[in-house]
């Protein structure tokens, strides 16, 4: 992918702890509009922690993240130092999130669920909030569970609803979190070949993602963290088919014998 | 068994008086000290220390003391600030304080008990505090704490009958004054099953809302 423009996302320098762990030590990470990004990496290598904070889920120690090009934490004096709540809601705006574990709101219908933030967020009417809904809802092929609750469908269609409620607020970056983790292996396929058309459509798209698979097909770039670093990146066929550090042919499973 | 009738019927008009009073203090403590304890659980999750410690010692105090206790402290200790009521709204504010503060704890924990990543999903979605608080945590919070409410709201019925100790009125006083008056334990029969009766409807009621609420999951 040709890197025009201002990157969605800029990170440079990000640090975190959670007590004494230690989990980022000193990442930079960059997203360009209309890539598609996959962040691999054994367990406890930071992955999904880096995306939260992307997230604002977790707020790092220090280091900075600009999104779409404005600051949304700087470091100041060796601190990180956020911009205002309203600012952040702002700029959160710009991002989608899907989790590892679903979260749809379980006393809402797939349908409110996908209507929910924009018409409390963004003010839509519910007429236009529902069209749109519909639309996603058709997009990710389950408009025959509008009226459905989350406690009615599989697990794989409860993260198409949620991969539809995230483009419901018009996200200019995809987060996924492990969005395949928590299924069983019959039901990830629906999930990816989701996700798969959304990159066709060239939805900007950060992966932290355990399929090899996906990322090797679908992503234009792969990093590869280990223990709070970034190891290696870059395109997949080079990260994935020509691994040059041992820590990540150790995780590919191509150990030199 | 005629007899029995009989009496029961000559009874009656005063049983109105003691039942309005019974079921006007259960209605009006449940219609505020629901909302109050929803907004008190608030002060009590809040950042702010001095507003959490605060309402930590509220509680401690109104549950940490006898309700019966309470009432006749407001009754005799509201005069002395200068605030003169009538017995029935000063056993009816009395109820309140006191409800409010085992609500606020019970919502407490319906709404910590709200799994993290809903507060997620709205915070990722742009919703604000409130909003979140208002349409994500608060619907799912109030299905979780219903059997508690309800256990509170039967406890009310009969906690209602402490009131006889500033002179009011109810439903138990009443009777009471009928037994020694007519040398007969019987209104005290008629009592219990006027009690049941009320609790029966009452949960009737709460049966049919937490049908309403069982549409998910």
């Amino acid at each position: 992918m040709n890197e025009t423009g201002v990157p969605i996302v800029e990170a440079q320098g990000i640090y975190k702890r959670f007590g004494e762990l230690e989990v980022l030590c000193g990442i930079d990470l960059k997203v360009s509009k209309g890539e598609v990004v996959a962040l691999i990496g054994p367990s406890g290598s930071g992955k999904s922690t880096l995306l939260r904070s992307i997230n604002v889920l977790e707020r790092i120690d220090r280091g900075s993240i600009a999104i779409d090009g404005s600051p949304m934490v700087q470091e100041t004096q060796g601190k990180a130092q956020y911009v205002s709540d309203t600012e952040l809601r702002r700029m959160r705006r710009k991002m989608g999130m899907v989790f590892q574990n679903f979260n749809l709101f379980p006393h809402m219908s797939v349908l409110e669920n996908v209507m929910v933030a924009p018409v409390q967020v963004l003010g839509r009417s519910k007429r236009e909030a529902e069209e749109k809904a519909m639309d996603l809802l058709g997009k990710v092929g389950l408009l025959d569970k509008a009226t459905n609750y989350p406690y009615e469908i599989s697990g794989g269609q409860k993260q198409r609803v949620a991969i539809a409620r995230a483009l419901a607020m018009d996200p200019e970056l995809l987060c996924f979190d492990e969005p395949t983790s928590a299924l069983d292996p019959e039901l990830t396929g629906e999930v990816l070949k989701t996700m798969q058309d959304l990159a066709r459509e060239r939805m900007t798209m950060l992966v932290v993602t355990h399929e090899i698979g996906f990322a090797r097909d679908v992503a234009d770039r792969v990093v590869f963290m280990d223990r709070g670093i970034v190891v290696e990146e870059g395109t997949s066929r080079e990260v994935l088919s020509a691994p040059s550090h041992p820590r990540l042919k150790a995780f590919l499973g191509l150990v030199d014998r | 068994m005629n007899e029995f009738f009989a009496y029961f019927i000559k009874l009656m008009p005063q049983m109105v008086g003691g039942l309005s009073v019974t079921v006007g203090l259960f209605a009006i403590t449940l219609v505020f000290s629901i909302p109050l304890g929803v907004l008190v659980a608030g002060l009590r999750m809040s950042k702010n220390q001095l507003l959490s410690n605060l309402t930590k010692l509220y509680i401690w105090i109104f549950r940490g003391t006898p309700l019966i206790l309470q009432v006749v402290f407001f009754y005799y200790g509201l005069p002395n600030l200068g605030i003169r009521l009538d017995p029935f709204p000063t056993a009816a504010m009395a109820f309140v304080i006191n409800y409010t503060a085992y609500f606020a704890e019970i919502f407490r924990g319906g709404i910590q008990s709200i799994d993290r990543g809903q507060h997620e999903a709205a915070d990722v979605l742009g919703m604000t505090k409130a909003q979140t608080m208002m349409r994500i945590i608060l619907p799912q919070a109030f299905k979780r704490v219903l059997p508690a409410v309800g256990n509170e709201a039967i406890t009310l019925v009969k906690d209602s009958a402490l009131v006889y100790v500033i002179s009011l009125s109810d439903l138990l006083r009443v009777v009471t004054v009928a037994s020694i008056r007519d040398f007969t334990v019987t209104p005290f029969f008629v009592a219990a099953v006027l009690y049941l009766l009320m609790t029966f409807v009452l949960e009737q009621v709460l049966a049919y809302v937490e049908a309403r609420f069982s549409y998910y999951e």
